[in-house]
């Protein structure tokens, strides 16, 4: 029950986050303007393979795991 | 594109062109829906990880040398067609070394780790495929994965769909992912071992919903909701709990629910030239495992193609209902695990990471270091578990885009 609760409340921040996002708080941001955004090192994860070795690493070691993706392979490390 | 190019003041036609040609950052690494994979791309890494010998001050028996795994990456991207791109991903690796067993108390009544006796020695193959169709202003993609280990086989599905809210700057992602396990542990039913199962299975689902926000020219944000349900097998076949003076198998729920969320904030700073990382994620499920992750990173470029980027992460997690370093008495649900891994306790990790270019070949050699203890956890924790882990990782990578 609390997972649930907690699961419902966190699904309406993250819907309340992005109605809030669409509206007049942000200023559209032109494509000539984006040189930056566009860099390497501003992607979510610039080496997508060291992260994922990373990410298998706290997976084996720690309790929890997830994030913003599904899918890659687990190990026989309960 | 050389560190002397990006010092130039840049024209805004020529930064049309770069926005347009490069991809924003997206959900799953460096791609954003509808922006394809134009060249292709090879990488390959090599990871050295090694755990600290157990200290003799909480070692009862075994073998002190813990863990030490070698890892080959290879990942190959490339585009296929005109609105379809492949990604592969390989990954193999050793390992070697003793595991905690079970703990047993002291004379005083202090928890004390028994690693495993006999080195282990296994090996693990992994392969993950993923294909990905662009569309005007959206994308689809599915990937299939299989892993495999001496005692351990699983294949994977996943499917993800990104769309564009508007001009590029919001972005919402969906996916979906399922994983079917099988376990056939060593020396399962032996005389050696008879309450080491023999076979088992687990599966796990997995749903993620995500947007992605530009803030500003500079600025950008990302937050992402999962929930994952495991079935079946989730003990550990290769531990076992001190029970009121006996061993018994290691036993937890057949059944898991949690949640993630995680959210990401992305700052470039022109009069610096480096570019902020911030990452934060709760973790809650139902064994009442409760956990905070924040990673700090800054990426910072250097002249003649050379970046460094060093980064801090905190972790700490709250203990599982059933777990205890060693029971006096049999829990009236059955449930035993001594695993440090569901233990309270907190972590605290350093990496540093060069990278060179050179024309179309890229190097980056990174290093991290890893603590964990009780006194890093939010809440104080009354018991350490004797088996937590400390670990150094280095990283070699190289390279090249066609």
């Amino acid at each position: 029950m609390r997972l649930i609760l907690r699961f419902m409340a966190l699904t309406s921040g993250l819907f309340l986050l992005g109605s809030l996002n669409s509206g007049c708080a942000v200023k559209k941001v032109e494509a000539w303007e984006r040189g930056e955004l566009a860099r390497e090192e501003m992607a979510w994860e610039p080496d997508p393979q060291e992260a994922a070795y990373r990410s298998h690493v706290y997976f084996s070691k720690e309790a929890s795991s997830g994030g913003a993706s599904a899918g890659g392979g687990g190990c026989g490390c309960n | 594109m050389s560190m002397q190019k990006k010092n130039k003041p840049a024209s805004k036609a020529l930064l049309a062109l770069t926005g347009s040609a490069l991809s924003l950052p997206g959900i799953s690494g460096k791609a954003a829906a509808a922006d394809p994979v134009t060249e292709t791309s090879i990488d390959y890494q090599y990871s050295n990880y090694r755990e600290e010998d157990l200290p003799s001050s909480k070692h009862a028996g075994g073998d002190v040398e813990r863990y030490e795994i070698d890892t080959h990456q290879l990942r190959v991207v490339r585009p296929w067609g005109d609105s379809y791109d492949v990604t592969v991903d390989l990954m193999y690796e050793t390992m070697s070394g003793a595991s905690p067993w079970f703990i047993m108390p002291g004379a005083n009544g202090e928890p004390l780790q028994v690693m495993s006796g006999a080195t282990i020695e296994d090996d693990r193959s992994d392969i993950l495929a993923k294909v990905r169709k662009l569309y005007d202003n959206s994308a689809a993609s599915l990937s299939l994965g299989y892993s495999d280990e001496d005692d351990y086989r699983a294949i994977n599905v996943g499917i993800e769909g990104e769309w564009d809210l508007g001009s590029k700057q919001r972005t919402f992602t969906v996916g979906l992912g399922y994983s079917d396990d099988e376990l056939e542990p060593t020396d399962g039913g032996t005389t050696l071992y008879p309450n080491r199962v023999t076979s088992a299975e687990k599966d796990s689902l997995s749903v993620y919903a995500g947007f992605t926000q530009v803030l500003n020219a500079r600025t950008t944000v990302q937050s992402t909701l999962s929930f994952t349900r495991h079935d079946g097998f989730l003990s550990d076949p290769y531990k076992e709990a001190f029970v009121a003076g006996n061993r018994v198998q290691d036993n937890r729920p057949d059944g898991r629910d949690a949640i993630a969320w995680l959210t990401r904030l992305r700052h470039f700073v022109p009069s610096a030239r480096g570019a902020l990382h911030v990452d934060y994620r709760y973790f809650d499920d139902d064994w009442e495992i409760e956990s905070h992750t924040l990673e700090l990173g800054w990426h910072q470029n250097l002249p003649a193609d050379w970046q460094l980027s060093p980064s801090v992460r905190y972790y700490s997690q709250s203990q599982a209902f059933f777990y205890a370093p060693y029971y006096n008495s049999a829990r009236s649900d059955g449930f035993a695990s001594s695993d440090y891994r569901l233990s309270p306790y907190g972590a605290l990790s350093y990496r540093l990471r060069a990278t060179k270019k050179i024309g179309t070949w890229a190097f980056h050699l990174g290093w991290e270091r890893y603590t964990s203890e009780a006194d890093l956890a939010i809440k104080s924790v009354r018991v350490e578990n004797p088996g937590l882990v400390e670990f150094n990782a280095i990283t070699f990578g190289i390279s090249r885009h066609f």
